[in-house]
């Protein structure tokens, strides 16, 4: 009886090592089948996905600090059409807080194309709109727990930032704008697109949330400070703004820059923009080279010149400020006839007559004295026909007729001497001028002071670009046309400082005649002359109330600088010199 | 000379006492790997929530900003002052005074030292390594130390 039991034992206990066996077997053969590979594959296929973190866009700063571009959270609102149990309530919701069309919403939820299980029903939405929602969707979600219709069950909020200017449409030629593509566009936000944007970081994330996977560093794009110093880019605008209607000139620029470094310390034009509301572009402006004139639409900028002509005669030895000659109101250069602005004699004049007096014919003498040899050297070392280099996109860069060149004419020679036939942006006129003004070197205007990128400041040094005439005529000339302004009695000058500078007025040219009722008034100025601190470029196109630039440019530019004087802190001549002298 | 044998029933005993043995030390390596991996997908979790927060704050500090940022633009400023009764200086008004260290404002430096790394560069092999996986790098580290 006892060996039966045991038999059958044995029997049992093999029969199930048998049947154990051969789960085991049927376990291992279909671990390693054929079709276990292929599903081992297609899981591999779904354990890891691809995911792009993207760094938040650096911001932009002015020079004190002031957040001039930063980053502001916005809402895409989608529906996740698994969990919708009431489209209507969502629709409802929808097209009363963000005024989408309900039947469109209802229908895009109710008929979404074939395997799709999300939809977006709007993106970009502000904060407040997203937030009022997200409460409605709060409330409803606890009505319809008991038992009331109309849960937003389904409606979803995803975050992410969204470019904010909060000075909006505050030196927007300078910073330009961000599509919501999140491509810069004009300005800063071209220029330095690359640094701002950032390296988006790519990394393969498991799809099992239980799973720990290595955060990549994503760090942020390059926060940028510009030179520009908010308060002075303000008061530039307002005065701006003022001088077209008083002066009915139908736009206008005014520059400042620190001709020590080259260093931009406003840029206002007309019209500006709200970058906030950048869709407005193409009502606003007609053509790129509006959206910042005073580095992308170059003009005849007429008298201006006469700096340039004037230190490229001093400079070559041609003339001495006391050189005299006999003004006859009229010169044959190339066989045609140049006269002064007022078609008049002015006899016997120096050459600080010459400039006060704004004389074509002496400027013309003084060019053709030089010859076209050193006449277009001398223009083609300040710069004229190159681009500046300013660190804004789009900059133009003029157009400087050559001998040789197929449209060039001998009269040109006599005509490029006062800013006819020439034609140059504000801030190449600038940084031609600067030589003057920075006692004979030449800087390079930019807009950037420093990058902040990983926790690190780079301060961007001055760059100088070359010497176009000595120290010595820099300081002759800067002195010339101090007096030169102070002997007219001009619009422009500053109780209690010396200022150097030049009118221009610039007949604008229509069907291929000079047209004397339509000018552009320009005047470039810098002071104080012993210790120059800023440099101011005015242009008003048309103005209706004058066409002089000593009648409309040259009080806009004794405003502008008044004003930079004061924010600033630049003390009077005479007490800055007593300060020196201790 | 006697031969003796273990009686059956300790054979038996012993039989199952091993079979014990090796299921209580199955149960403790089980018990030990599911504690070691619910913690490290406990840690993976909390590392998910904290960078997820942690992105939130830079989210909702940049919106304070730019809040901020408009709330003291230029325009916002002068219509403040305007209203406290403040109107621009002229030129004239102001008085120069020459006070011993003061210096003129220089531009802000934003940034003089690099900021503390807030995301993890690398998580620990205990944080994403099962125990198979331990043991599957010790053999091979073996193996290749013995070669």
């Amino acid at each position: 009886m006892r060996q039966q039991y045991a038999r059958r034992t044995q029997v049992l206990t093999s029969a199930m090592a048998l049947i154990a066996l051969a789960i085991i077997v049927q376990m291992t053969r279909i671990q390693n089948s054929p079709e276990a590979a292929i599903f081992r594959q297609q899981a591999s296929n779904y354990a890891y996905e691809l995911r792009t973190f993207y760094p938040d866009r650096g911001e932009i700063y002015d020079r004190n600090g002031h957040l001039l571009a930063g980053n502001k959270s916005v809402y895409e609102i989608g529906v996740d059409l698994n969990i919708v149990k009431d489209p209507n309530a969502i629709a409802a919701a929808v097209s009363v807080e963000l005024g989408k069309d309900y039947s469109q919403v209802l229908d895009s939820i109710q008929n979404p194309p074939e395997g799709v299980s999300y939809i977006v029903l709007s993106d970009f939405v502000d904060v407040q709109h997203a937030v009022r929602l997200q409460e409605l969707k709060k409330t409803l979600e606890k009505q319809a727990a008991e038992g009331v219709r109309g849960g937003l069950f389904g409606l979803e909020f995803k975050s992410h930032p969204q470019r904010s200017y909060p000075e909006n449409s505050l030196a927007s030629n300078i910073i330009g704008f961000v599509s919501r593509e999140g491509r810069g566009y004009f300005g800063i936000e071209e220029k330095y697109d690359t640094l701002l944007a950032g390296n988006p970081v790519q990394t393969l994330v498991p799809t099992d949330p239980n799973k720990a996977f290595e955060i990549p560093r994503v760090l942020n794009g390059t926060t940028l400070v510009l030179t520009v110093n908010r308060d002075l880019q303000s008061s530039a605008e307002q005065i701006l703004d003022e001088a077209l209607t008083t002066y009915g000139a139908d736009n206008g620029t005014i520059v400042i820059m620190d001709p020590r470094n080259g260093e931009l310390l406003a840029m206002a034009v007309t019209p500006r923009m709200d970058l906030n509301e950048f869709w407005n572009y193409g009502t606003i402006y007609h053509n790129a080279t509006e959206f910042n004139p005073a580095i992308s639409m170059p003009y005849e900028p007429g008298s201006v010149t006469k700096i340039l002509t004037m230190a490229a005669a001093l400079d070559s030895g041609t003339v001495t400020p006391d050189t005299t000659y006999l003004d006859t109101g009229s010169i044959l250069v190339g066989g045609a006839n140049i006269q002064n602005w007022d078609q008049a004699p002015w006899g016997i004049q120096d050459m600080t007559g010459c400039l006060q007096h704004s004389l074509n014919v002496c400027m013309a003498t003084l060019s053709t004295k030089m010859g076209a040899g050193t006449f277009y050297s001398y223009m083609d070392n300040f710069g004229l026909g190159h681009l500046t280099g300013v660190d804004m996109a789009g900059e133009a860069a003029g157009r400087l007729k050559l001998p040789g060149d197929a449209d060039w004419y001998p009269v040109d020679l006599g005509t490029n001497a006062f800013g006819q036939g020439v034609s140059a942006t504000p801030i190449q006129i600038m940084m031609a001028a600067s030589s003057i003004a920075n006692h004979g070197r030449t800087v390079t205007p930019h807009a950037l002071y420093a990058m902040v990128r990983d926790g690190r400041q780079y301060d961007v040094p001055a760059q100088f670009a070359g010497s176009p005439v000595t120290q010595q005529t820099a300081d002759m000339l800067s002195g010339m046309l101090a007096v030169s302004l102070e002997s007219e009695g001009s619009l422009a000058l500053v109780p209690g400082y010396r200022i150097a500078g030049k009118t221009g007025t610039a007949q604008i040219p229509v069907d291929g005649f000079y047209d004397s009722t339509q000018t552009n008034a320009s005047f470039i100025g810098w002071g104080p002359v012993d210790d120059p601190q800023f440099m101011i470029y005015v242009w008003l196109e048309r103005p209706s109330a004058s066409i002089w630039g000593s009648e409309t440019a040259a009080p806009v530019f004794g405003q502008m600088a008044e004003k930079t004087i004061i924010l600033l802190d630049i003390p009077p001549d005479n007490i800055r010199q007593q300060l020196v002298a201790k | 000379m006697h031969a003796y044998k273990i009686a059956p029933w300790r054979v038996q005993r012993q039989w199952i006492g091993n079979v014990l043995l090796a299921v209580v030390a199955l149960a403790m390596v089980a018990t030990l790997y599911l504690d070691v991996t619910s913690q490290a997908a406990i840690a993976g979790r909390e590392i998910q929530d904290l960078t997820a927060s942690i992105s939130a704050s830079q989210q909702v500090s940049a919106d304070l900003q730019t809040q901020l940022a408009s709330l003291t633009s230029a325009r916002v400023m002068e219509q403040r002052a305007h209203d406290l009764g403040f109107r621009p200086m002229e030129n004239g008004e102001a008085e120069y005074l020459v006070v011993p260290g003061y210096s003129v404002l220089e531009p802000d430096i934003l940034s003089s030292a690099p900021l503390l790394q807030l995301s993890a560069l690398t998580i620990p092999p205990e944080y994403n390594e099962s125990l198979l996986d331990w043991m599957d790098k010790k053999i091979v580290n073996s193996a290749r130390g013995a070669q």
